[in-house]
C-alpha cells in the first residue's frame, strides 16, 4: 500500500516518525513534491480565503499526492501536549481536504494529547490498523517510530535544519553537515513549516547563511529552556507553536552571542500576530536587533532581499561599534 | 575634477549624484523612472556627462535603490547596496545627529532609528504600500491637481477633514464620500496628508521612540502639506535636507568611495555606457512547476547577468567564472 504525506505544516516536526511507522507496517511512503508555485497555484485554487498561507500550500501538496499513493495521511492535529493546543486551523483541515474532488482517501485519526498523553496510543492503533490487524506489530512500529523521532529532534538540537537532518536520517550523506562559515549568529523565530520550506519563506535560511551569518531557530532550543523562559509571561500559552516561538525568542534575546532576531509571520495568521508582537517589545526592552518580516503570496523577492541585507548590515555596524573598530 | 557617482533607481524616480573627493555633491539629477530603468539610467548618465567639466575622473560607482542590482551590471558597480544602508549613511554625513529618519518613496516607506552615529532599528512597511508616494500620485491626479502643487494647497486647508488611511483602496473611497458632500479641496488633501501620516506612525513607527534631529527624506518630502502632518503629529521639528529626494544616491556614492579605497580599484565602465545597447528579456523556464520568470541582461549580444530563477540553473551559467574556486 501506498501512503502518502504532505511536505507541509507538521511535516516538519513528524515526518520522520510518521514514515518510520508506516514503512514498519510494510507500506511504501510517498512524499509530495517539494513546494513550487504550481503547488502554490492549485492550494490557492482550493484553499478557502480565510486561512494562512502555509495552510494554502498544504492543500496544493495533498493534490500533488493525488492519483498516486491509495491514501494520504493526514491526522487530525488538535493537540501534541498537555493542556496546550495546535491552531484551530490544523483541526479543520481534513474535513477541508476531504471536500476537495479527487483528492484520495484520508487517514484522518485524531491526535489529541490534551488530557493525557496515553490518548496518543489510540491514534496510533487506528493508523495502524489501516494496514494490518497485528498489534504487536503496530507497537513495536510505534516504538522504532518514536525512537526515529527522538534521533531526528536531536539532530535539529544540533543546529541542522530538516532539510539536512532528514538527509542524515536518510543516509543521503555520511557525515553530519558542519557550520556554516559565519562572522554572526542571527535568531530566526516562527512557524517551521514558514521558515524551513524554502518556496514559502523566499529560501530565507540559505540566504542569510549566504550572507554570512549563522542560523539559529527555536528547534535548537530544548524543552526545557523553552518552558522555562516561557514562564516569563504573565499567562500561559495555550499554543503549542507559540510557545515554542516565545520561550526560544526570549532565550536568544538572553544570549550575548546571538547578535540578532528575525520574525516570520506569515500574513493571516493570528498566533503570530500576538507572539510577534510579544517578542518584539521583548526585543525593544533589551534593544536587540530586530526585523519582523511578514509573507504572503507575493513571488517578488526584492521586498525580503532588501529587508536582510539591510538588518545584516545594522547588526555589524552596531557589532563593529561595540568592539570599539 | 575627479569624483564618485552614485546612483540610486527606484519604483517611482531614478537619481544621479556626483560628488567630488571631499564628498561635496556637485551634481543631483531626478528623473522618473517609468518603468524603464535602463533607458532611464542612460539618459542620466548622458545628462551628467554634459553637465560635468570636461576631463573628469570618475573613480567609483555605487548602486542603490529596487533596481541596484540592474543598474549595477550595467555600469559595472563598486558598492551595490540596499536603500536602508544608503538612507542612513547620507544622513549621518549631511544632518550630523541624526536620530530619525523618515523616509517616504515611491512604493515602501520606511523608519530608521539611530544613536551615537549607527542605525540601531529599523522598519519598512510590510505587505501594505498604503502611505506611500505613489497613493499621493494617484490621488493627485485623480483630482486634476499637479503633485508638485499638492503641498501647497493642502497648506491653504482650515480645518482638515478626518480621512481612514488605513487602507489606501478605502481612503480613497472616504475622498470621494467627503468630496461630495462638499468639503473643500484643501481640507481634503490636509486631511489625506494627515491619514497618511497617521497610518505611516501607526505601521512603520510603531513601538519606536522618535528623538529629534527628525530628518524627513525621499521624494514625498517635497510636499510641504506633509511636512506639517508630521510635525503636528509628533510634535517635534521635522527638517528636510537639502538633498531630499536624491538621499540614497548620496549614500551609495558615499559607499562607492570607501570600496574603491579598499579595493583599490573601480569596475565602472565610463559614462560611454549611455552609448551602448543594452536589451532586456524574460523567459518563463520550463524546468520546474516553479515557472519562474528569468530575466535576461545583455549588452551587445553578450548576456552580462540573468536572475529569477530559484534554483540558480540559469543565473549560474553567467557566473560561472566567480564560482569556480
Amino acid at each position: 500500500m501506498r501512503i502518502g504525506i504532505p511536505r507541509a505544516l507538521l511535516y516538519y516536526y513528524y515526518y520522520p516518525m510518521w514514515k518510520t511507522f508506516f514503512e514498519e507496517l510494510g507500506a511504501e511512503v510517498v512524499l509530495s513534491s517539494p513546494s513550487t508555485k504550481g503547488i502554490l497555484a492549485q492550494g490557492l485554487k482550493y484553499a478557502v480565503d480565510e486561512v494562512c498561507l502555509p495552510v494554502k500550500m498544504s492543500f496544493g501538496h495533498v493534490l500533488d499526492l493525488a492519483g498516486k499513493v491509495d491514501y494520504v495521511f493526514l491526522p487530525r492535529m488538535v493537540s501534541v501536549e498537555h493542556r496546550k493546543y495546535i491552531c484551530p486551523k490544523f483541526l479543520g483541515l481534513p474535513d477541508m481536504i476531504r471536500c476537495l474532488d479527487g483528492v484520495p482517501p484520508l487517514i484522518d485519526v485524531n491526535v489529541n494529547l490534551y488530557r493525557k498523553d496515553r490518548d496518543l496510543y489510540t491514534a496510533v492503533k487506528k493508523a495502524g490498523s489501516y494496514l494490518t490487524a497485528n498489534q504487536i506489530k503496530i507497537w513495536v512500529a510505534y516504538r522504532r517510530s518514536v525512537a526515529a523521532l527522538q534521533k531526528y529532534n536531536r539532530l535539529l538540537q544540533l543546529g541542522l535544519i530538516p532539510e539536512e537532518a532528514l538527509a542524515v536520517l536518510e543516509d543521503r550523506v555520511k557525515n553530519e553537515p558542519l557550520p556554516y562559515p559565519s562572522d554572526l549568529n542571527v535568531a530566526v523565530i516562527g512557524h517551521p513549516y514558514n521558515i524551513y520550506d524554502p518556496y514559502i519563506s523566499m529560501n530565507l535560511v540559505g540566504r542569510l547563511r549566504d550572507m554570512g551569518a549563522t542560523v539559529f531557530t527555536s528547534e535548537q532550543v530544548p524543552e526545557k529552556i523553552v518552558s522555562k523562559y516561557a514562564e516569563r509571561l504573565p499567562k500561559r500559552l495555550f499554543w503549542t507553536l507559540g510557545q515554542r516561538m516565545i520561550g526560544a525568542a526570549f532565550h536568544y534575546l538572553d544570549r550575548v552571542d546571538i547578535s540578532g532576531m528575525v520574525h516570520v509571520a506569515a500574513f493571516g495568521c493570528g498566533p503570530d500576530s500576538m507572539t510577534g508582537d510579544m517578542i518584539e517589545r521583548q526585543a525593544h526592552a533589551l534593544q536587540a536587533p530586530f526585523l519582523s518580516l511578514t509573507l504572503d503570496e507575493h513571488t517578488g523577492e526584492a521586498g525580503i532581499l532588501t529587508r536582510i541585507e539591510a538588518f545584516l548590515d545594522m547588526v555589524r555596524w552596531r557589532q563593529a561599534e561595540a568592539s570599539g573598530l | 575634477m575627479k569624483g564618485y557617482l552614485g546612483i540610486d533607481v527606484g519604483s517611482v524616480s531614478t537619481n544621479l549624484v556626483f560628488l567630488n573627493e571631499g564628498g561635496i555633491i556637485k551634481e543631483a539629477i531626478y528623473l522618473r523612472t517609468q518603468g524603464q530603468p535602463i533607458i532611464t539610467v542612460q539618459k542620466g548618465l548622458k545628462e551628467l556627462a554634459g553637465r560635468l567639466p570636461s576631463g573628469t575622473q570618475v573613480r567609483g560607482v555605487g548602486t542603490t535603490g529596487s533596481g541596484r542590482h540592474l543598474a549595477g551590471i550595467i555600469v559595472g558597480a563598486d558598492a551595490v547596496k540596499n536603500e536602508i544602508t544608503a538612507h542612513a549613511v547620507a544622513s549621518l554625513v549631511l544632518v550630523p545627529g541624526v536620530q530619525t529618519i523618515l523616509e517616504i518613496g515611491g512604493q515602501d516607506s520606511k523608519i530608521i532609528i539611530l544613536r551615537n552615529g549607527i542605525v540601531t532599528d529599523f522598519a519598512m512597511n510590510t505587505v501594505c504600500a498604503a502611505g506611500t508616494g505613489s497613493f499621493l500620485d494617484q490621488q493627485a491626479s485623480r483630482l486634476n491637481i499637479p503633485i508638485e502643487r499638492f503641498g501647497e494647497i493642502a497648506l491653504e486647508a482650515e480645518s482638515p477633514v478626518r480621512i481612514a488611511g488605513r487602507c489606501a483602496v478605502f481612503a480613497e473611497s472616504d475622498m470621494i464620500h467627503k468630496q461630495q458632500m462638499g468639503c473643500s479641496l484643501p481640507d481634503i488633501l490636509a486631511g489625506l496628508c494627515e491619514a497618511l501620516v497617521r497610518n505611516y506612525l501607526n505601521n512603520v513607527g510603531k513601538g519606536k521612540e522618535l528623538l529629534s534631529p527628525v530628518v524627513f527624506q525621499g521624494g514625498v518630502a517635497a510636499n510641504v502639506g506633509m511636512i506639517k502632518a508630521f510635525e503636528k503629529e509628533l510634535g517635534l521639528p521635522v527638517q528636510v535636507p537639502a538633498y531630499f529626494d536624491v538621499m540614497g544616491a548620496v549614500g551609495v556614492a558615499l559607499l562607492a568611495r570607501e570600496a574603491v579605497v579598499k579595493n583599490g580599484m573601480s569596475y565602472f565602465k565610463g559614462l560611454s555606457v549611455a552609448e551602448s545597447k543594452f536589451k532586456t528579456g524574460s523567459f518563463e523556464c520550463s524546468g520546474c512547476p516553479n515557472m519562474c520568470e528569468v530575466v535576461e541582461v545583455a549588452e551587445d549580444d553578450m548576456v552580462l547577468a540573468r536572475w529569477g530563477d530559484r534554483c540558480g540553473k540559469w543565473c549560474n551559467q553567467v557566473n560561472k567564472e566567480e564560482k569556480v574556486s
